[in-house]
């Protein structure tokens, strides 16, 4: 009887007590992967010299270099990481589809055809950006109004009327492409395939991170009992309907930002939750802070690699997570066999 | 008597005739080496020319023979007759349909801009190929030269040719012993771009007694970070932009106040028309980046 309690509030007690040392393990390792990043780039500065500027000494051109280049690149990083991550987590949970991931209902195609836009027009910076979230927004609404229409909805009508406007998308991208002036053309490429020196200021995603992150936490329950099925999930007393709309619209809010910032990285958003429950299981509790803490560390590692490999040239950021993500992703999925 | 000087006349005049045709029979077809080293022969000038790349279309302007190209590219906006003649789709993506329907009789190509595939495509229509890509500023004046051998319009050729070749020495002569000042040249801003050494501006820097500060990467145009530019600390920044008059890209490098070029206010707008194609507009453009940098001289 003393024996079965105990077990019992153990296994209560357990994801929590379990939720605080994962996520004070890996703030570490988030600090410890910014503190890096913040120490390398093209030109040498040694780990005294970055922590003497941290502390607020350092020549002028340390400052620049540290407050006005690294920095913001590095939280930039970390929060779209972050953002792609949870979103990525959050349509898996809804399309309940692993292959689902955060550009899979054609958000990032309505972004970069934004952007594309604006950059075709010959603007740049903030319109460039802006043009971007207007087409991400676009895009929800497009694919929320048509999948809504009338009649029942299911995620897999979702999942097909993403996916649909998605390669509509996809067309008019490869249309841009193909008209756009020769010069134009890196620009556009880089941006296609997710390149953070785009970012500006990393606030508004680290803020939303944050606070979605702390919005999610006492959703946890009903999206575990979501990830079993609807059904399921409305016995229980879920409601349904709400919660899956609520899930979309901040999966998109979340993605938006991320493409906004950083153009759309792929692999991030698709293998940082897979990776989580492979080692972890699939408790939404712990996986969704997980997720902004694991996605934000692949990224700025990724992130420091990009700026750092052939320095002072640049590779594409995109690129990096791929090539650090899948090895690590096939070998965990092996050893889970 | 009569009669006989009246065959007599008339055998002279056929003899005269047949001289003058002589040049036309017996000539020996013009032959000149391309860029690609292989030997382009045709059997009489041309007449009817594709130009595929823009700085194609404003070499064979130069060299004499704009009034026989008969076909451009997407943005020959140079000399402006250009801007009026046939445009065949970009240099990337020909029609070649339409290029064929053209008829003409030499194609102006560019082996790293035009597609391989589309290049073997027109040269199985029996469409010779000239391939034309300069590399420095020599290569700029011989391809005029050569150009007009083509075109049979080597008085026009010889003279563009040597006014370029005289005005970029006369360049090199004048800076030839100027105090080095370091350069970074933008191409683009974003993603931040800039040339080696073996681009052709690079080269006009050198010439200009400019010392670029990416000079030693492996890649033409490499892809860098803002943090490279801020660490070597250029005494002059020259950028192109979007469009001829857009100075924005040098104003955000006042967002960096410690750059001995913002400090100096050595910060120049070069058209980028003037030396990002090699044709003989980089002379001007080379004067351009020569003044720009012997006021950042003046300025130390």
């Amino acid at each position: 009887m003393h024996a079965a309690e105990t077990a019992t509030d153990r296994r209560r007690a357990g994801p929590l007590r379990s939720l605080g040392w994962l996520l004070g393990l890996l703030t570490l390792v988030a600090l410890g992967a910014m503190t890096l990043s913040v120490s390398v780039g093209s030109s040498a500065l040694s780990l005294v010299d970055v922590l003497a500027t941290l502390s607020g000494q350092g020549s002028e051109l340390q400052r620049t270099l540290i407050f006005e280049l690294r920095l913001p690149r590095t939280l930039s990083a970390f929060a779209t990481g972050g953002l792609l991550a949870v979103a990525g987590a959050l349509m898996q949970v809804l399309l309940r589809n692993p292959l689902a991931d955060p550009y899979v209902l054609g958000l990032s195609g309505g972004a970069a055809t934004g952007a594309l836009l604006a950059m075709l027009a010959g603007l740049g910076g903030v319109l460039v950006s802006g043009s971007a979230f207007a087409g991400a927004f676009l895009a929800t609404l497009l694919v929320f109004g048509l999948a809504h229409g009338s009649g029942s909805w299911t995620p897999s009508r979702l999942l097909l009327t993403g996916v649909v406007v998605a390669s509509g998308w996809g067309a008019i991208i490869t249309l841009m492409l193909a008209v756009s002036p020769a010069e134009r053309l890196p620009g556009m490429l880089y941006w296609l395939m997710g390149d953070l020196s785009y970012a500006r200021t990393p606030w508004p995603a680290l803020g939303l991170l944050l606070g979605v992150s702390l919005l999610l936490l006492p959703l946890g329950r009903s999206l575990n009992v979501l990830a079993r099925g609807p059904l399921q999930a409305a016995a229980l007393g879920v409601a349904v309907r709400p919660l899956e709309w609520s899930i979309y619209l901040i999966a998109s809010l979340l993605t938006a930002l991320a493409v906004t910032s950083a153009g759309s990285i792929g692999f991030v958003g698709l293998v940082v939750p897979h990776m989580l429950r492979l080692l972890l299981g699939n408790d939404q509790r712990l996986i969704l802070p997980a997720c902004a803490l694991s996605g934000g560390i692949l990224l700025v590692l990724a992130d420091t690699l990009a700026r750092t490999l052939i320095a002072p040239e640049q590779l594409p950021v995109g690129v990096i997570t791929a090539l650090l993500g899948v090895p690590t992703f096939l070998y965990l999925l092996h050893r889970s066999r | 008597m009569d009669l006989s000087f009246a065959r007599l006349r008339r055998r002279v005049g056929l003899a005269a005739a047949l001289l003058g045709l002589a040049p036309a029979l017996l000539a020996a077809p013009i032959c000149v080496i391309d860029d690609a080293q292989r030997e382009v022969c045709l059997q009489a000038p041309a007449q009817r020319i594709a130009s595929l790349s823009p700085g194609a279309t404003e070499l064979v302007f130069a060299a004499g023979g704009g009034e026989r190209v008969v076909a451009v590219v997407a943005f020959s906006d140079y000399p402006p007759a250009a801007r009026a003649l046939p445009s065949v789709g970009s240099h990337s993506r020909l029609d070649l349909e339409r290029l064929l329907s053209l008829q003409p009789d030499l194609a102006i190509v560019w082996g790293s801009g035009n597609s391989a595939e589309q290049i073997d495509a027109l040269e199985d229509f029996g469409v010779p190929v000239f391939y034309l890509e300069p590399e420095n500023p020599e290569g700029i004046a011989q391809a005029i030269e050569r150009l007009a051998r083509l075109s049979d319009s080597q008085a026009v050729g010889r003279q563009a040719a040597e006014h370029f070749r005289r005005g970029m020495a006369e360049l090199a002569e004048q800076y030839r012993d100027a105090e080095p000042v370091t350069v970074f040249y933008q191409v683009w801003n974003k993603p931040l771009m800039t040339v080696n050494d073996a681009h052709l501006i690079g080269q006009v820097i050198r010439l200009c007694g400019g010392r670029n500060v990416f000079a030693e990467l492996p890649r033409q145009i490499p892809r860098i970070d803002i943090e490279a530019v801020l660490a070597a600390n250029p005494q002059a920044i020259l950028a192109g932009g979007m469009g001829e008059e857009n100075r924005y890209w040098l104003t955000e490098w006042r967002a960096y106040p410690g750059l001995q070029a913002v400090q100096q206010d050595n910060l120049f707008f070069i058209p980028p028309s003037l030396v990002q194609r090699p044709t003989p507009r980089l002379l001007e453009g080379s004067r351009l980046l020569c003044e720009s940098l012997e006021t950042a001289r003046a300025r130390r």
